[in-house]
């Protein structure tokens, strides 16, 4: 009966710590990136600025836009996000494979999203080579022809 | 006014000067060099939506955007 008792008490007194612990750990992946709210904003406002008036609507209107590489000819739809969010499209708009590059640092997902998009328009090259790629999903679609 | 704009953390951070002025001109060509040398990327706006690189200060631009170096996500 007391060892019943005392294991208890063990398990409640290990047990009080670790769900501290959980909690805390839990608070601190919740927490908000430092380049929330404003610098989100600022971000974003600056790629619209820098869009092309068919890339802004595009972007407006489905949330991605598509770029094209001055040499190559090659397509490429940006999707909001930090990562894997370049896809490479065929003649037909297919996607054929996701690039992953971006600039160093924890940036803003507009200004991420513009770096990338000038590298790819401006320096396709140099920009893939330090890209990781792989091939896309067939059942994702851009929403080009949502 | 001229304006160079540096990608950072909090969206980015904003330079302007005087194109007339030899001295902010000569402060705008410092900045570029330190920033290309510590591995940004400069990029000029030329149209609508039309951008190009640049790897030397351009007191002609109206607005230098710089990002840093991209690497593999």
């Amino acid at each position: 009966m007391s060892g019943a008792l005392f294991t208890s008490l063990l398990v409640l007194v290990l047990c009080v710590p670790i769900l501290g612990l959980a909690h805390a750990w839990g608070r601190y992946l919740a927490r908000p990136p430092p380049w929330s709210g404003k610098a989100e904003q600022k971000a974003l406002d600056l790629l619209k600025q820098w869009l092309s008036s068919v890339q802004l609507a595009q972007y407006e209107r489905t949330g991605h836009f598509e770029v094209t590489d001055c040499h190559s000819g090659k397509r490429y739809c940006i999707r909001r996000g930090r990562q894997m969010n370049i896809y490479e499209l065929d003649q037909n708009g297919v996607q054929i494979a996701v690039w992953c590059f971006g600039p160093e640092g924890c940036l803003p997902v507009g200004d991420i999203m513009l770096a990338q998009k000038i590298a790819l328009e401006t320096d396709e090259h140099a920009a893939l080579a330090v890209a990781n790629r792989c091939l896309a999903r067939p059942q994702v679609s851009t929403g080009r022809f949502a | 006014m001229a304006r160079q704009i540096v990608m950072d953390t909090t969206g980015d951070t904003r330079h302007e000067f005087d194109p007339a002025d030899p001295a902010a001109v000569a402060e705008a060509e410092r900045r570029f060099k330190e920033l290309t040398g510590a591995g940004f990327t400069a990029a000029v706006r030329r149209g609508e939506g039309r951008s190009e690189l640049i790897r030397s200060f351009d007191s002609a631009a109206e607005e230098t955007l710089f990002f840093p170096r991209l690497k593999a996500g």
